[in-house]
């Protein structure tokens, strides 16, 4: 009897460390150095100022990486706008819960220019992980994206 | 009385083996879920509802009382937790566990998406990926530093031709090349 409660036991402790909204983590990638925060608008205003320097932003979540975490967009202080935080596959996984809290995000702002094909293919791949139908007409030349290149974040409510 | 060194690594290495089991597990299922993440999420299922509420006016940016209105209009009951306006007619509500549903104010069309963790998996990726960072990093340290003495133990738990100095040779030889060889391929 006294054995059954013990795996009792231990399963109930097993299960309330897998499952505990505890681990509900915050902090993602290397620890956040820069005090400053820059607007996002800032950077899409003078993306020629900021290319390769650290920034730090903040934002709202507003999309994850549907299959792999890979990025998220994060609202900017404008209205309509958002930028881009791209992390290396696996060495940070955002959590789609992000979607709809606030991120504060360093990382490096980078510039992706990309041919006519290329921002055809972009669009295509952006539209697939959204389940939405992709209308090649949308891409009408070629397209100079800027992002941050994600070094880590802090996602809070 | 001489100590009996090999007494004591097999008795370490059956009591780490014991402790090491859950998490190892754990690590090999998400692992493996983990690596074939080109082709699925292995954290969460999808599912989008697609629907129609009508055309929704709204005075000038969408406010917090017109999301009420368009979550009462859609028979929502959960609270939603943010929005973001992504454009003068298009509007994505959030909701806790990620769930976001996007309105088309113009047209009235709606995709809801509802994103639910995966049972197992979810957990078991939360913490092979260290979402929890803190004390989880310290654990998943001491895991990986049982696993290097395991793996150490391991090699002399046996003695003669089945031992490290025989067939065990041999084969811990392979389990080092293997990785060196994709190190020659692929770098």
């Amino acid at each position: 009897m006294a054995h059954t409660r013990k795996w009792r036991a231990l399963l109930i402790v097993l299960g309330v460390l897998l499952w505990s909204p505890a681990f509900a983590a915050s902090e993602y990638g290397a620890p956040l150095t820069l005090k400053d925060v820059t607007k996002v608008s800032e950077i899409a205003d003078q993306p020629g100022k900021y290319l390769g320097k650290r920034v730090l932003v903040e934002g709202m979540v507003v999309e994850v990486c549907a299959k792999r975490g890979c990025w998220m967009d994060i609202a900017s202080d404008r209205k309509y706008e958002k930028i881009q935080i791209k992390v290396t596959d696996g060495e940070i996984v955002f959590p789609l819960s992000a979607r709809g809290r606030n991120a504060l995000v360093e990382g490096v702002v980078e510039e992706i220019a990309m041919s006519f094909d290329e921002a055809v293919e972009y669009a295509r791949h952006k539209a697939e992980e959204k389940g939405e139908l992709f209308d090649p007409a949308s891409v009408t030349g070629p397209q100079t994206i800027y992002r941050i290149r994600g070094i880590g974040a802090i996602i809070r409510d | 009385m001489a100590f009996n060194w090999r007494k004591w690594n097999a008795a370490v290495h059956r009591d780490l083996g014991y402790l090491c089991f859950g998490l190892t597990i754990i690590y090999a299922v998400s692992g493996i879920a983990v690596n074939h993440i080109q082709g699925w999420n292995p954290s969460y299922t999808f599912e989008r509802e697609r629907t129609n509420i009508g055309p929704f006016k709204v005075k000038d940016d969408v406010s917090d009382q017109d999301v009420i209105q368009i979550l009462a209009r859609l028979g929502e009951k959960r609270p939603h937790r943010s929005f973001f306006q992504k454009g003068p007619a298009e509007v994505d509500i959030f909701f806790r566990e990620g769930n976001a549903t996007a309105v088309n104010l113009r047209t009235g069309d709606v995709v809801q998406e509802m994103a639910k963790p995966r049972p197992l998996l979810y957990p078991m990726n939360f913490l092979h990926l260290n979402h929890p960072k803190k004390t989880w990093t310290w654990m998943a340290d001491v895991y990986a530093v049982s696993l290097a003495v395991l793996a150490i133990t391991g090699l002399f738990i046996l003695k003669g031709k089945k031992g490290i100095r025989g067939r065990g040779a041999w084969l811990t030889a392979a389990g080092i090349l293997i990785p060196l060889l994709f190190l020659f391929l692929y770098i």
